[in-house]
């Protein structure tokens, strides 16, 4: 893998140049959160590379959370890949490329999805790398570095970014400018960039007992955390809609008046929501909070490592930042480890009196 | 293939719904060519009083002339459709006949005056009286609701409509939760299909879909009394959308309390 | 038997719920009735108790179709009543917002609701087949209100985006301009409608003169909001006294909620901004105004829908203006923060239907009183003495059959918004047909009894004769004419009691007919005999006015001097029922 250096004030002026033609969506400012945005090249200074993580994880690109499937007529159907543009996405951590990564064995091997697989073959990824948080625990998940999964990765590393090029398409888009790269690297940039890695390791507070986890599920899978967590929980899906490696999705028909087509809508679903173990016939295999709040763990952190190799967790902490009543990887493994864990979910069965 | 009979009637409310569907401009011609509507006081002069195949009805019952006419409605109706908040929940006014104090806020308004056009009692959601047998959200209901919806109904399928809370939608327009900003954000407790409008707008969901089906109250009414909210802004602002549906919970607090 | 009822038990393409009742005795309509069917929702109450935050967005819910007017003026009473002022990029939204809800409200009202009947369909899809054109400017001219609606407040109906100090979210540039380019490309289906409803061929019944009332918008400027009410008396009165206008000062304790201003019935709407602010407008819409107006747009109320169209014209026109001013200000002001937590305050606003008027009293952040007065609830009367006049002219000209369809188009050309006033759900009593049970109903709330009439002149005495009968059988408060004509301290001890007249009078039936009648449904009509004192309108406030009755007797002749044998039976049944 060759890696080149460039100047940081040139990053800019090489990503405008880069969006000549290819939509280009980098990490934008929406109040005080980061979203991926689609720029426009006049509005490149919207970058904002002081970021942790992004409200939503980039898989919002690949399967938006509502998007039309196909249009339908009395004549048959037409899928719709209109949707699907040929991109270049700037920013992504390394948790979110293990996350997209993670994507890929479920939408690209056995049965792979067209639409998703298309979304993936137009774009390109060019990764950032970040400073670890409070809630960061890519660490644990081994997920804080990435090897494969981009075209292009930016190191930050003082006034320059070390450039790592991942593929032949990003090696193309080097030779967009190539006056903006150094191909050779000195003593001093390779001693900087290892002092880097060893500091951002040190950096890491939140841990979690990743490896424990699924020996955990099993042993504890009748604790009294599920039904406490479940009691808790608003059921309101949001930790799935925030997780880079939640997949799962429902499908509605729309039927439309007069002579316009049909649609068949799909949409983000979540393992945590009612609906999603209801079956014909009205039966409900996981009508209790506390049972699809396990079944949302274990999969995540037992039986997804059991097939495909590792557990889908990237330790990205969209969890910790955004379930109000605090269930997420790290208080519930913490709490499985048999742990105290400050969070409104073991609080909440304590009683807070009204 | 027969177009199906289709009637729109409006009990107590606002009649924001049945305008909504005036509001369906571009699809208008469309809805009024695909099935034959034969009850829309508001949009027109030939009503009839024969039987349809899908009676829509927004409102609540708040007199028991309505009464009346709802029972009739059900004999002559295939399948009812409860549309709106009021029709579904109660709406707004239903707040008085969930605290119990509509007869003291009447008496308020009224003295000891007795109408003689119409017999007032407290406001109540169509259910109470007759079989619904699909609810559509709402207040109003949404536009893209209602025609899907519809154009189910028409093709002779259920609807299908979303059963969790405003939050996925909001998630799936990329609002930062206005929970963990110590706003009071009813999402969580409320049906989606807004489209999660307020918190796109940068405001707090006030309820005005209804009650989500599985609504954790308890958790977040004491999550927000934990952040600082007195217990009596929450109940009232829980209540104002929930129609009568919030008395069960009003209950459990105070059995809570003993 | 003559005594007959005609009823609209639900007027069809109004908002809302509502009947219409006129009874008809002979020759006379003795009484319409405006019903409102829908039930009590009790807004004003569900109010009490909430944040000025929660208030803003319960209270709107009262109506769909005016749900913009009402958030803008529950915006202006709680910002008022607490001290917020809100800068002008904001105030520029509202308006651009407003303009959206009238372009909405006006062109379903013209279109779909009021055209119809002039062109002879049930409903505006029917007549698409023959008005393609007109069917197809209303859903875009519609569309496009609902437009803005929805970009400034959020949604169609009860949006939530307008908060007290701003809005959540503000438009963006290219939102803006979009609103005004399409404004502008609209000019012509806006001429189109214009010229089709300033030359409807609207009848003459009914024709009168009346007063007007709408918002005076300040610096000599058309506009859908100001400070003060102006009156078409000349007189105008500051948004914190507008209880001088609406006479509803007894609010929680009464259950009137109509509006009189100083007695008489008062008529708001386009119909009122036009007639009062018309002068004011400026480009096409004045020119439209010029080219069309003339004196019956005074006098009479189907003119409304030429005013609507009149207006639509303004709105177009003046969201460019709009638009191009609030993009003066590139930065958005976000929301105003207050600390104020007491306070009492009132909004005006011109709803699309008339002046709308919310006022609020809050005390320690919570809402402690609210009154809101809709324009429905003010037109309510107007509406009656309309149909009145409507019905008793067509009635004298023989044209009964046409009774029931003239009332629907009046009712509806004042475009009434029947959830906007259920909140405050006019009870009125339906008496049943026969004089005898209201007769004895009323005499049962121990009423003052006046006979009126002159001794000389044959059946025109009946009253006196009444009168002295019931004398001769000693009961109490019983008096003649000349007893209380100039008699300043019996009106005064009456005032707020029931009274009833008794009197001949022609209400085309035969001789001896009685016939009991609301007083003030003969003070408005002019074409009835009667002669009742021109001064009682000074002497009596106008509840103890609207509680009065006459009981008239067809006369056969006054011209000679003695009683005929119709009415001298007619004396002694009256007569039999009130000495009891």
């Amino acid at each position: 893998m060759r890696i080149l250096k460039l100047k940081k004030l040139n990053l800019f002026s090489f990503l405008q140049s880069l969006s000549n033609g290819i939509e280009l969506w980098a990490p934008v400012k929406k109040d005080s959160q980061t979203v991926f945005q689609f720029i426009l090249p006049e509005e490149i200074n919207k970058i904002n590379l002081n970021f942790t993580r992004t409200l939503l994880p980039p898989k919002k690109l690949f399967i938006p959370p509502s998007f039309n499937m196909f249009q339908v007529t009395a004549k048959g159907y037409k899928e719709d890949y209109s949707w699907i543009k040929d991109r270049i996405l700037f920013g992504l951590h390394p948790c979110d490329i293990h996350g997209l990564l993670t994507l890929d064995r479920i939408f690209t091997q056995n049965f792979p999805d067209s639409y998703y697989v298309q979304a993936r073959q137009k774009t390109l990824i060019l990764g950032l790398s970040c400073w670890p948080d409070e809630y960061c625990l890519c660490q644990s998940t081994h997920t804080d570095i990435i090897e494969e999964g981009f075209d292009l990765f930016f190191s930050e590393l003082g006034d320059d970014y070390l450039v790592w090029i991942g593929s032949s398409r990003g090696d193309d888009l080097i030779r967009i400018k190539p006056e903006f790269f150094e191909e050779s690297l000195g003593t001093k940039d390779i001693e900087k960039y290892i002092e880097w890695r060893e500091k951002r390791a040190q950096a890491f507070k939140t841990k979690i007992n990743f490896v424990f986890m699924p020996d955990l599920m099993e042993l504890k899978y009748n604790d009294s955390v599920w039904e406490r967590a479940g009691t808790a929980c608003l059921a309101c899906g949001s930790c799935s809609m925030v997780c880079p490696t939640c997949n799962c999705y429902n499908v509605r028909d729309e039927i439309l008046l007069g002579d316009k087509p049909g649609r068949r809508v799909r949409e983000w679903d979540s393992c945590t929501l009612l609906e999603y173990s209801l079956v014909a016939g009205g039966e409900n295999f996981r009508s209790k909070k506390s049972s699809r709040l396990k079944l949302w763990y274990t999969h995540k952190l037992q039986a997804f490592g059991s097939k495909y190799g590792k557990p889908s967790c990237v330790g990205c902490g969209r969890c910790l930042v955004t379930c109000p009543v605090g269930i997420n990887v790290k208080s519930i493994s913490d709490s499985l480890e048999g742990k105290k864990v400050d969070a409104f979910w073991a609080r909440f069965s304590i009683e807070v009196k009204p | 293939m027969e177009k199906l009979k289709i009637g729109i009637f409006e009990l107590t409310g606002c009649a924001g719904c049945a305008l909504l569907i005036l509001d369906c401009e571009s699809q208008l011609v469309d809805i009024f060519s695909a099935a034959d509507i034969e009850a829309f006081l508001m949009a027109k002069s030939d009503n009839s009083d024969g039987p349809v195949d899908i009676a829509l009805i927004e409102g609540t019952v708040t007199t028991e002339e309505e009464k009346e006419e709802l029972l009739a409605i059900r004999r002559r109706a295939g399948l009812v459709i409860a549309i709106g908040n009021c029709a579904c929940e109660g709406g707004i006014q239903a707040a008085l006949t969930a605290s119990g104090n509509w007869s003291k806020e009447f008496r308020q308004v009224y003295k000891d005056l007795k109408p003689t056009n119409v017999r007032p009692i407290p406001s109540q959601p169509i259910d109470t009286f007759i079989k619904v047998d699909y609810y559509l959200p709402g207040c109003p209901i949404g536009q893209e609701q209602f025609l899907t919806t519809f154009t189910r109904l028409l093709a002779g399928h259920p609807p299908e409509l979303y059963r969790f809370p405003v939050c996925m939608e909001c998630k799936w327009r990329e609002n930062e939760c206005l929970l963990n900003k110590n706003i009071a954000c009813l999402g969580p407790l409320t049906k989606a299909g807004c489209g999660a409008v307020c918190p796109s707008h940068n405001l707090p969901c006030v309820g005005c879909w209804g009650p989500a089906e599985e609504a954790n109250r308890s958790a977040e009414f004491k999550l927000l009394l934990e952040k600082g909210f007195d217990p009596e802004s929450l109940q009232r602002k829980m209540a104002i959308y929930s129609g009568t549906t919030i008395v069960d919970f009003f209950n459990s607090l105070k059995k809570e309390r003993r | 038997m003559t005594m007959k009822t005609i009823t609209i038990d639900h007027l069809a393409r109004v908002e809302g719920n509502g009947g219409l009742m006129v009874t008809i005795d002979g020759q006379a309509v003795t009484e319409v009735k405006f019903l409102i069917n829908e039930g009590p929702r009790l807004i004003e109450r569900l109010s009490v108790g909430k944040t000025p935050e929660e208030d803003v967005s319960l209270v709107p819910r009262i109506c769909a179709i005016c749900t913009l007017s009402h958030k803008n003026a529950v915006l202006r009473a709680i910002e008022n009543a607490l001290g917020v002022k809100v800068p002008p990029k904001v105030t520029l939204l509202r308006e651009l917002m407003h303009l959206g809800e009238f372009i909405e409200s006006h062109s379903l009202h013209l279109y779909y609701l009021a055209l119809p009947d002039y062109v002879g369909f049930p409903n505006a899809i029917a007549m698409a087949s023959r008005f393609p054109l007109e069917v197809k400017i209303a859903l875009e001219m519609k569309q496009f209100g609902n437009h803005i609606m929805k970009i400034l407040s959020g949604r169609f109906i009860h949006g939530e985006n307008p908060v007290i100090g701003g809005f959540g979210r503000y438009p963006t540039k290219e939102e803006l301009l979009f609103i005004k380019a399409r404004a502008i490309q609209f000019m012509p289906f806006v001429h189109k409608t214009t010229e089709i409803f300033c030359s409807l061929p609207y009848p003459d019944i009914p024709e009168d003169e009346t007063i007007f009332a709408c918002c005076e918008p300040g610096d000599g400027e058309y506009g859908l909001w100001g400070e003060e009410i102006l009156i078409s008396t000349g007189e105008k009165i500051h948004r914190d006294d507008y209880c001088k206008l609406t006479n509803e000062f007894l609010v929680p304790h009464s259950t009137a909620k109509r509006s009189r201003y100083q007695g008489k019935t008062y008529t708001v709407g386009a119909q009122a901004r036009v007639n009062l602010l018309g002068e004011r407008l400026k480009g096409e819409a004045k020119r439209m105004l010029s080219r069309f107006y003339n004196d019956r747009w005074k006098r009479n109320p189907l003119f409304q829908n030429a005013a609507q169209a009149i207006e639509i014209m303004y709105c177009f026109e003046r969201i460019p203006e709009v638009v191009d001013e609030i993009l003066k200000y590139p930065e958005d002001p976000g929301i105003v923060g207050y600390s104020a937590k007491n306070g009492q305050g009132t909004g005006l606003v011109e709803a699309p239907r008339g002046l709308l008027i919310h006022h609020y009293e809050i005390e320690n952040g919570r809402v402690t009183y609210a009154d809101i007065i809709t324009p429905t609830a003010q037109n309510a009367e107007e509406i009656e003495r309309y149909c009145l006049l409507a019905a008793q002219k067509l009635l004298e000209q023989g044209k009964e059959d046409l009774i029931k369809d003239r009332l629907e188009l009046i009712v509806r050309a004042f475009d009434p918004c029947i959830s906007c006033s259920t909140h405050i759900v006019e009870i009125k009593k339906m008496d049943g047909t026969l004089w005898e049970d209201k007769l004895k109903q009323f005499k049962a709330t121990n009423p003052v009894i006046i006979g009126l009439g002159n001794l000389s002149y044959g059946d025109d005495k009946a009253g006196l004769v009444i009168v002295q009968e019931l004398k001769a059988e000693g009961l109490a408060d019983i008096y003649s004419e000349e007893e209380v004509v100039e008699n300043e301290t019996f009106w005064t001890e009456v005032e707020g009691r029931p009274i009833l007249f008794v009197d001949a009078l022609n209400f085309g039936a035969e001789p001896g007919r009685i016939t009991l009648v609301p007083l003030t449904q003969l003070l408005w009509n002019s074409s009835l005999t009667h002669r009742l004192m021109p001064t009682l309108l000074s002497w009596l406030s106008p509840e103890t006015i609207k509680k009065a009755y006459l009981l008239g007797i067809q006369p056969l002749s006054i011209q000679n001097g003695s009683l005929s044998q119709p009415v001298a039976q007619a004396i002694e049944k009256v007569v039999d029922i009130l000495k009891k």
